[in-house]
């Protein structure tokens, strides 16, 4: 109890000798904390975009679903699709959605998608909504929710239904036409609409591998019930669904070698998995790391450099001090602890301005740059953290210094 | 209490060593009012400052209450001066950057808490002692050079040492300002600590109960 207490006020009052030393040449500090200001600053400014664009991935992959697999048609020239009649393939089809569903054991489900090219009658101009037939599992593979009514049903589809899912531009653009109920015309087919789609709006997020569709302004209809002139069954679009997260690649290589075999080998699809996004983010990422890294290496020790300096002056103008120190009891620990202190303050005040600042320039950035941008808890305590270590590092020397001073020598007896 | 035998000092200038204190022998008994006397030169402040456990002899013993202090750790030396010696310099030797407070509270940074009184109770106490109990917020620069020195030993009585050395504590002052400087080391003396005094002034080492005059590195006369 006695020897904590004395610690304490021990540590209380070198933090005070401390801190007092700096404010007295608050020109002298503010100039030698500058590098380490600069640096943390980068630093943080810099882990704050890195986190930005990883998050922003995260909600991509979230949109298009972590345990997906997206396989596209190509859409081919005609020479190609004479070639590809010839090979047999018939482009993707339905019977592709049943192979991969039943095929491949790491499958849990499929959905089709077939974009039209006609467009509803009847819709205000700036509008124009995307016909998309699509199977019933579609709005569960890819989180589409209703909000009001219902999604297209497997019945649905099974029996032609004319009926339809519109998304809320659409609605919206209808006016007192867009309610359960009501019908769009389609073709020369009225479509009843069932359902209305939960506004999708701010969500959208495109990404760099595949555009997300933007639901507001498309209307559902079930697939098989209009048949456009010069049809075959192609499909736009089979999403996968992979039973588990981390067997998706696994998934990716079979639906590959089934692909592949009822194709005759015609690349005349493309598969997309959103998880790969992630793979390539984390790719970037190791580069601009490594460049993170350099930056804020070069500008630490450029930074070190300077408390350094400034800490040398500081032990050879105090060396009276030291012997004085010294000679009321202090021990060269109790020396070296000081002005370790004194340049683990130092580098600390640098570290909470820069991240001061550094928060300033991430919001310039985010706000004028329009860059994703996060200031997590990371981004925070890493510089200061770094700050720190700066201080101790290079405050090392100094204070040695200052604890092998000869205190007699330091008194001025002996020179 | 202290005991020196065969002390040699000697400083080093380009390789040549040369010598300061050639064999002191002394013994200070406990309570006992010491004063040293010789020319500029003599090697008075040399041996303070080995007295003091900032400084180490070249050979010879010095044995503070029985204990080998030459051959101690920096942390045991460090001990010693913080809890039993108390040091007051000719040229006062004060933080300019602290207060007189703080400057009188600065051995208790480096000390063991052994008085149960709390710490600013005991640097007031002291503070009162001296006489300045009404600039205790002043810094070194606002002060006199006699109230630099008083503080000066307050921060030397401060720990209640059980040794005071004094580097010619009066050497500064004009003549006035150091009789009252000197009546405080009497008082302390009153109280039973050891003092031992370096000086140029035979008036003041009248005040000792023991004198002993230094010449090139050794005792030349000792008066009881
Ligand atoms: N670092 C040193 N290197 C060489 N010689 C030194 C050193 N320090 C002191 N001396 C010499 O040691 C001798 C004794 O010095 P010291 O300061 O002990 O004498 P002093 O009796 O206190 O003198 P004064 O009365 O002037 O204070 C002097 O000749 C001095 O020049
Ligand atoms: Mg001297």
């Amino acid at each position: 109890m006695e020897k904590s207490s004395h610690s304490l006020r021990n540590a209380s009052q070198t933090l005070k000798v401390a801190f007092r030393s700096l404010t007295q040449h608050k020109l002298r500090t503010g100039l030698s904390i500058l590098g380490i200001v600069c640096g943390v600053m980068a630093v943080m400014a810099m882990i704050a975009i890195g986190e930005g664009a990883r998050q922003k991935v995260l909600r991509q992959i979230e949109q298009l679903g972590i345990r997906n697999i997206y396989i596209r048609a190509i859409s081919l020239t005609d020479e190609q699709r004479r070639k590809a009649g010839e090979s047999l393939s018939s482009g993707l089809n339905l019977k592709d959605a049943d192979r991969i569903r039943f095929g491949c054991r790491h499958v849990r489900d499929a959905a089709c998608l077939k974009v039209l090219t006609t467009s509803p009658l009847g819709m205000a101009k700036e509008i124009s909504p995307q016909i998309a037939a699509v199977s019933s599992t579609y709005a569960e593979l890819l989180n589409i929710f209703v909000d009001r009514g219902r999604f297209i049903a497997d019945q649905d589809v099974a029996r032609g239904n004319l009926v339809c899912v519109p998304g809320s531009r659409v609605v919206e653009s209808l006016g007192a036409e867009g309610r359960l109920g009501k019908h769009i015309r389609i073709e020369n087919l009225m479509f009843k609409i069932v359902g209305i789609l939960e506004r999708f709006g701010q969500k959208r997020e495109d990404t760099s591998v595949m555009a997300v569709r933007n639901y507001d302004e498309m209307i559902f209809i079930p697939l098989g019930t209009i048949r456009e002139k010069r049809d075959t069954d192609e499909l736009t679009e089979i999403v996968v669904q992979v039973r588990k997260t981390r067997e998706v690649y696994k998934a990716e290589e079979s639906l590959k070698r089934i692909m592949a075999v009822s194709h005759h080998h015609m690349a005349d699809y493309q598969m997309v998995v959103p998880q790969e996004l992630l793979r390539q983010v984390q790719k970037t990422r190791r580069m601009f790391n490594i460049v993170l890294g350099a930056i804020a290496g070069i500008s630490l020790i450029v930074g070190g450099i300077g408390i350094m300096n400034i800490m040398l002056a500081t032990v050879s103008e105090r060396t009276k001090e030291i012997g004085i120190r010294r000679a009321v009891g202090a021990t060269r620990r109790d020396i070296m602890v000081q002005f370790l202190a004194e340049s683990l303050m130092l580098t600390f005040a640098g570290g909470v301005f820069g991240v001061m600042l550094g928060a300033l320039t991430v919001w310039l950035i985010s706000g004028l740059g329009r860059w994703d941008t996060a200031i997590t808890l990371p981004a925070i305590l890493l510089p200061l953290l770094m700050s720190a270590l700066v201080g101790i590092c290079f405050g090392l020397y100094p204070a040695w210094q200052a604890a092998r001073t000869d205190p007699v020598i330091a008194l001025g007896h002996a020179r | 209490m202290i005991k020196l035998s065969g002390i040699v000092k000697e400083y080093h200038i380009a390789g040549d060593a040369i010598p300061v204190l050639r064999g002191i022998d002394l013994s200070v008994g406990r309570g006992d009012f010491l004063s040293i006397m010789g020319p500029s030169g003599s090697g008075k402040s040399s041996l303070l400052y080995i007295l003091g456990c900032l400084d180490r002899p070249v050979r010879g013993t010095y044995l503070l209450d029985g204990v080998d202090v030459c051959h101690a750790s920096d942390e045991e030396r460090s001990r010693l001066r913080a809890n039993q010696i108390g040091f007051v310099f000719q040229t006062f030797n004060l933080i300019p950057s602290l207060s007189l407070f703080e400057n009188v509270e600065l051995p208790f940074l480096y000390a063991d808490g052994d008085d149960d009184r709390p710490v600013k109770e005991r640097v007031m106490a002291v503070i009162e002692q001296v006489g300045l109990g009404d600039r205790i917020k002043h810094r070194p620069s606002e002060l006199s050079g006699g109230e630099m020195q008083r503080t000066a030993i307050a921060r030397a009585a401060v720990m209640n040492p059980k040794l005071i050395l004094a580097d010619e504590p009066t050497g500064n002052l004009d003549s006035e300002t150091g009789r009252r400087i000197l009546e405080l080391f009497h008082e302390f003396h009153a109280k039973g600590t050891t003092i031992i005094m370096v000086t140029h002034d035979r008036a003041v080492a009248s005040h000792a109960d023991t004198r002993i005059t230094l010449k090139d590195g050794k005792i030349v006369s000792f008066s009881a």
